[in-house]
C-alpha cells in the first residue's frame, strides 16, 4: 500500500494493524452491489439458505435435482447473497472542532480515515461527509482496496466549515443525501447550542446503525484556565465572563460529565452507539481496541 | 509618652500613606478588565455560570477578595507605624549594666510552668533590651559567688539576647559585693594616667550607668561600697512565701562509742510556714542504706542520726523524699552528697625512746581519727629495714624524738631535739644548747601554732633551730628560734629545738619542760598531725560550690582527671607535687579524682547554705499601709528600694503587625496567581 503509507492521517503502523479488522453492523441491510457481506436478499453464494417451490422463470440452475429425484417435485434451493455494505463517516468540521493539539477535527479525520480503509479493504461501500455539505453536494463513493488513495485525498481536503451549520440540520441534509441504508459514524463535539438530540433523531428515524463518536479535547475536559477572563465562542461570538476559581471549575467539570452522561443515556435509549474520544487517545488504540470493545470493528 | 499609640510618621508622610488605599481602589477597578480567550463553545461554561448565579454575593465577595487583601495589608501596615504597645516604663539613661543573679535560690520555680526564678529574670532583662534605643548601650553581669561579665557594653541586642541565652543557672551562694565591683569597674573608669604627657586625664566621660539589680535578695547588706555613677535598681523576683525543704547539714563522723563504726548526721530545715514531713533516704553508692522520717517545724530543723554499721568507704548521698501535697520549690538543696572514707589514713611513725607525755598526746581519740601512729625504737634507725622503709612513702610524718636517722626519709618529718642530717640544717644551728630560753613570739597564723598560747611555757634547755633558706621560724625565744619549718623537695622538716623529756647529766629521764602540763601541748600535737597527716579531712565534705578544693593526693602522677558528678572529665596538671586544688566546683555532688582507672579521692560539694535555701523574699512591713513590701537592699549607705516586683515593660505590637502584614501579602500574592485554589 504505497500510497496510504505516504499519508499523515494513516501510518504504516496503523494500517498494518487495520488490515486485520472488518466493520461490523449488528442490522442486515440490502447491498448494492456483489460484497461480502450477507444481505437480506437471497442470492448466490456457498451458504444455503432455504428451499422454495419453482415458478416459471426461475433459473433452472437452481433447481435441486436430487429432491426432484426424490419427491417428484421441482424445488429451487435459495442461498444468502452476500453484498456490499454502505458504511458512511459524517465528520462535524465546524469551527469549534478546530482546537486543541491535536486539533478535533484533525483527530476526526484521522479517525474517518482509518475507519474508511477498515471499510475499503473490506469492499464496502464507503462515503466520508461533513456536515456543512448541502442536500446536493454529495461525497463520493469509494470502493475496494485502490479507492484508499481517493479516500485519503478526499479526507484530507477536509477544511473547518467558515459558515455555521447547526449539527440538526448536517444531519438532516446527509439523511436526505443518502437514502442508502447502512453505518452511520457521527464525529462530532456535540456543542452545539440547540442541542444534539434533534439531530440524532434524524438517524433514528433514517434506521441506520448509527455510532456517534464524541470528540474532546484536553482542554475541554480539563481546562487550565485562570484569572478573570471573557470566553468569546469561536462560531458565534457569544461571550462569557468567568472569574476562574475552584469551585467555578469543580462546576464546570459537573456541568461536562452531566452533558456526557445525558448524551449518552440519550444514544443508549436510541440504540445508537456512543463513544467519547478524547483526543490525546491515538487513533490506534481508540479503532484497535475501543471501538473493537464496542463493536464498530471486529 | 504613654498611650497606647506611638506615632512614628510626621503629617505628610500620613498624608502620603493615607492615599494609598484610594489608589488601590482605582487601580482595582481599572484592572477589571478580562482578558479575551477563545474557546470551542461557551455552551458548557454559560451553563456554569448559571449556576454559579446562585449564589451570587458569596461570588462577588471572591472576585473583590484581593482587594480586600490588599486593603487589610495597607492597614496592618499602617498600624504598625502607629506603634501600639501596651505601657511600661520606658528606659531612661543612656548605659545600662544588668546585674542578674544566678546563685542557687535563683533556681526556684515559682511558678506552676516551670520556670526558674532565673528564667524570670532573663525574660525581664530580655523584655528591656527590646527596648534599647540605638544610642543606649547595655551590658550583662551574671553573678553568684563568682561575679561573670557574660556581654560588655554593646548596643547590639542581638549579642545581648544570645549573652542571656547563654546565661545557666549555678549551685552557687550569692555574692553581690564582687560583682558590684565588677560593675563600678565598667562604670566608674579611674582618672588614668597618659604615659607620655604626664597628665591626668578621664579615659572615658564621667557617665551616669544604670544599674538593674535582677535578684531574690537573699545576700546580706553590702558595706563599704561606693556606687559611685551607678545608679542602682532592685528588682526582686520571687515571691514572699518559701515554699521549700532543705537538707541543711551532712556529716559523718566516727561513732563515739564505738570507734569502728562511723555515722551520718542529717539536719533537715523547713522554710515552709507549715510543719512538714518528710522522708530523709540514705544511699551509699547508689543503694538504699536507711530511711527515716522527720516532722519539722515551720521555720525549724529537725535532724537524724543513721548508724552505718559497717560500712566504710563509699560516696554517701541523703536524699529528700518530699511529700506529695508539698510543692518544693527548689530542687536542688533536697540532697546532700558526702564521701565516707576511712579517715585515720594518715600513717605516722613515732621514733622514741619512751616519753610518755608524748605517746598519751599522739593516742588521744581525736589524734586516732586523724592518723595512725605507731610507735618504734630508735634502734630500728640502725636496721636496713627500716633504711629501705623510710625510702617509700608509707609514712605522711615521722617524729623524731632525741634521735635522727643517717638518711632523710621520704616523709615529713618532725625533729625533737635534735637536727635533721642535712647540711642545710647542721651548718646554720650552732651545735650548743641554750639554757632557760623565754619564749617571745610565735607565728599564730601557721596552722602548726593555731590556737596555741605558748607564753607560759618554761624549757630547761634547747637546740637553736635554724631554718635553711625557704623555712621559716615558728616560736622565737630570747635566745633564738625554737621551732621552725623548712620543706625539703615536697616535704616538710619540721624542728623543736627543746627536747620534751630529756636525759638530764646523771643520766636519768626528766622533763626538760613543763609543757606537757599546758592546755596548748595536746592542741599542738593534734595541729601536726592534722598539718602533716590529717590534712584534708573537712575537705572532703565541706566544699561549697563554686570555691576552690585543695587535695592532698599521693602518688607521683603530674595529671590527674577529675570527674564531675555529671560524667564530665577535666584533667588538672598538679601545680605543687602532691597537692591538688580545682576550681571547676560549680556543681553539686560527688567529684572523684581519678589517675588512671583508679579512682584516687574523691570529694563531695554541698549547698548547704541556710541563705540560699529560704526562698522567699525577705519582707517588711510598710509603715503606711501596712502591704507586706519586699525589703530594700543595702548597698553602702544607700538603700535601694525594691521595684514593684510585677513591674510591667512596654510590649510592642508593632513588629507582629508588620509580619501580619507581610503575611496577608503573601496570601494575597498565592491567591493572585493560584486563584484555581479558593
Amino acid at each position: 500500500m504505497p500510497t496510504a503509507s505516504e499519508s499523515k492521517l494513516l501510518t504504516p503502523e496503523l494500517l498494518n494493524q487495520l488490515e486485520r479488522l472488518e466493520l461490523v453492523t449488528r442490522k442486515v441491510f440490502r447491498g448494492r452491489m456483489k460484497g461480502e457481506r450477507r444481505s437480506k436478499r437471497k442470492g448466490q453464494s456457498v451458504e444455503f439458505a432455504d428451499f422454495r417451490n419453482y415458478v416459471a422463470g426461475d433459473d433452472l440452475r437452481l433447481l435441486d435435482w436430487n429432491l426432484y429425484a426424490r419427491l417428484d417435485k421441482l424445488i429451487v434451493k435459495l442461498f444468502l447473497e452476500e453484498e456490499d455494505l454502505h458504511f458512511y463517516t459524517l465528520i462535524d468540521a465546524s469551527l469549534s472542532m478546530d482546537f486543541g493539539s491535536p486539533t478535533k477535527l484533525e483527530y476526526a479525520k484521522q479517525l474517518a480515515a482509518a475507519l474508511g480503509f477498515v471499510g475499503l479493504i473490506r469492499t464496502d461501500r464507503v462515503r466520508i461527509e461533513t456536515l456543512g455539505q448541502g442536500v446536493s453536494e454529495r461525497g463520493p463513493i469509494l470502493r475496494g482496496r485502490h479507492s484508499v488513495w481517493r479516500m485519503l485525498e478526499h479526507v484530507e481536503a477536509i477544511q473547518p466549515d467558515e459558515k455555521p451549520v447547526t449539527l440538526s440540520e448536517g444531519v438532516k441534509n446527509f439523511c436526505l443525501r443518502n437514502a442508502g441504508r447502512g453505518v452511520v459514524v457521527l464525529i462530532s463535539d456535540l456543542m452545539d447550542k440547540a442541542g444534539y438530540e434533534h439531530a440524532l433523531r434524524y438517524f433514528v428515524s433514517h434506521q441506520v446503525d448509527c455510532f456517534v463518536i464524541h470528540v474532546l479535547s484536553q482542554e475541554e475536559l480539563e481546562p487550565d484556565v485562570k484569572g478573570d477572563l471573557k470566553l468569546v465562542d469561536c462560531e458565534d461570538q457569544d461571550e462569557a465572563e468567568i472569574t476562574v476559581s475552584a469551585p467555578l471549575l469543580s462546576r464546570y467539570r459537573q456541568t461536562l460529565n452531566s452533558f456526557v452522561a445525558g448524551a449518552q443515556d440519550f444514544c443508549g435509549r436510541r440504540g445508537i452507539h456512543y463513544f467519547l474520544a478524547n483526543n490525546q487517545l491515538p487513533v490506534q488504540e481508540l479503532v484497535a481496541q475501543h471501538l473493537r470493545r464496542r463493536g464498530l470493528v471486529r | 509618652m504613654d498611650t497606647l499609640f506611638r506615632n512614628s510618621l510626621g503629617p505628610t508622610s500620613w498624608i502620603v500613606l493615607g492615599m494609598i488605599p484610594p489608589a488601590i481602589f482605582a487601580l482595582y477597578f481599572l484592572k477589571l478588565k478580562r482578558q479575551p480567550l477563545e474557546v470551542p463553545s461557551t455552551y458548557l461554561w454559560h451553563k456554569v455560570i448559571e449556576d454559579l448565579h446562585v449564589n451570587s454575593l458569596w461570588q462577588r465577595l471572591r472576585k473583590s477578595l484581593l482587594l480586600l487583601l490588599q486593603l487589610l495589608m495597607v492597614a496592618l501596615a499602617m498600624l504598625a507605624l502607629l506603634r501600639p504597645g501596651w505601657q511600661g516604663p520606658s528606659l531612661r539613661g543612656q548605659r545600662f549594666i544588668f546585674l542578674i543573679d544566678k546563685s542557687a535560690s535563683m533556681s526556684t520555680t515559682d511558678t506552676a510552668d516551670g520556670a526558674t526564678r532565673l528564667d524570670q529574670a532573663k525574660q525581664r532583662v530580655d523584655a528591656l533590651v527590646d527596648q534599647l534605643e540605638s544610642d543606649m548601650s547595655a551590658m550583662i553581669i551574671t553573678f553568684a559567688k563568682q561575679p561573670d561579665v557574660v556581654q560588655e557594653f554593646t548596643n547590639n541586642k542581638r549579642l545581648l539576647r544570645e549573652a542571656l541565652a547563654r546565661i545557666e543557672p549555678s549551685a552557687g551562694q550569692t555574692d553581690l559585693r564582687g560583682a558590684l565591683e565588677l560593675a563600678d569597674g565598667f562604670a566608674n573608669p579611674d582618672r588614668v594616667m597618659n604615659e607620655e604627657g604626664d597628665q591626668d586625664f578621664e579615659v572615658t566621660t564621667q557617665q551616669d550607668v544604670e544599674l538593674y539589680i535582677f535578684s531574690d535578695g537573699r545576700f546580706p547588706s553590702v558595706e563599704n561600697f561606693s556606687l559611685g555613677n551607678l545608679r542602682p535598681l532592685f528588682l526582686p523576683i520571687g515571691l514572699f512565701e518559701g515554699q521549700n525543704l532543705a537538707i541543711t547539714a551532712f556529716n559523718t563522723r566516727r561513732n563515739e562509742e564505738r570507734p569502728e563504726s562511723q555515722q551520718t548526721f542529717v539536719q533537715v530545715s523547713n522554710f515552709a510556714a507549715q510543719q512538714q514531713t518528710a522522708v530523709v533516704e540514705l544511699q551509699l553508692d547508689g543503694r538504699l542504706l536507711d530511711a527515716t522520717e522527720l516532722t519539722i517545724p515551720p521555720g525549724g530543723t529537725a535532724s537524724a542520726t543513721f548508724h552505718l554499721g559497717g560500712e566504710n568507704e563509699g560516696a554517701l548521698r541523703a536524699q529528700l523524699d518530699i511529700p506529695a501535697d508539698f510543692s518544693d520549690r527548689l530542687a536542688l538543696d533536697n540532697q546532700a552528697f558526702a564521701v565516707l572514707t576511712e579517715r585515720s589514713d594518715g600513717r605516722v611513725l613515732l621514733v622514741t625512746p619512751g616519753n610518755r607525755a608524748l605517746e598519751s598526746a599522739l593516742s588521744t581519740e581525736r589524734a586516732n581519727r586523724l592518723a595512725k601512729v605507731e610507735k618504734v625504737s630508735p634502734d630500728l634507725l640502725e636496721k636496713a629495714e627500716f633504711e629501705a622503709q623510710s625510702q617509700t612513702e608509707i609514712y605522711d610524718l615521722i617524729i623524731f624524738d632525741q634521735c635522727a636517722p643517717k638518711t632523710m626519709p621520704q616523709a615529713h618529718t618532725l625533729f625533737i631535739g635534735r637536727l635533721p642530717p642535712l647540711e642545710d640544717w647542721q651548718k646554720i644551728a650552732a651545735a650548743e644548747p641554750v639554757f632557760a630560753p623565754q619564749i617571745i613570739d610565735w607565728q599564730r597564723s601557721h596552722p602548726l601554732l593555731g590556737l596555741l598560747e605558748l607564753g607560759n611555757v618554761q624549757i630547761a634547755d634547747s637546740l637553736l633551730s635554724r631554718p635553711p633558706l625557704g623555712g621559716r621560724i615558728l616560736i622565737d625565744s630570747t635566745e633564738g628560734p625554737l621551732l621552725s619549718i623548712a620543706p625539703r623537695d615536697r616535704y616538710e622538716d619540721a624542728v623543736l629545738g627543746f627536747e620534751i623529756l630529756g636525759t638530764a647529766a646523771d643520766g636519768t629521764r626528766t622533763f626538760n619542760t613543763d609543757w606537757p602540763r599546758k592546755h596548748s601541748f595536746p592542741s599542738f600535737w593534734l595541729n601536726v598531725l592534722e598539718y602533716f597527716a590529717g590534712g584534708e579531712g573537712a575537705s572532703l565534705t565541706h566544699n561549697r560550690p563554686d570555691r576552690l578544693v585543695e587535695l592532698r593526693v599521693t602518688g607521683s602522677a603530674q595529671e590527674l582527671e577529675i570527674v564531675l558528678p555529671d560524667g564530665q572529665q577535666r584533667r588538672v596538671a598538679l601545680d605543687q607535687p602532691g597537692r591538688l586544688t580545682f576550681h571547676d566546683t560549680g556543681q553539686l555532688g560527688i567529684y572523684q579524682v581519678r589517675e588512671g582507672s583508679q579512682v584516687k579521692k574523691q570529694f563531695a560539694v554541698n549547698l548547704f547554705d541556710r541563705e540560699e535555701s529560704d526562698i522567699g523574699l525577705r519582707s517588711r512591713q510598710d509603715s503606711e499601709d501596712g502591704l507586706k513590701v519586699v525589703d530594700s537592699l543595702s548597698i553602702g549607705y544607700v538603700d535601694v528600694a525594691a521595684q514593684s516586683p510585677t513591674m510591667r515593660v512596654r510590649r510592642e505590637l508593632w513588629k507582629p503587625l508588620l509580619i501580619g502584614a507581610l503575611a496577608v501579602l503573601m496570601v494575597e500574592w498565592y491567591i493572585y496567581n493560584r486563584r484555581v485554589y479558593i
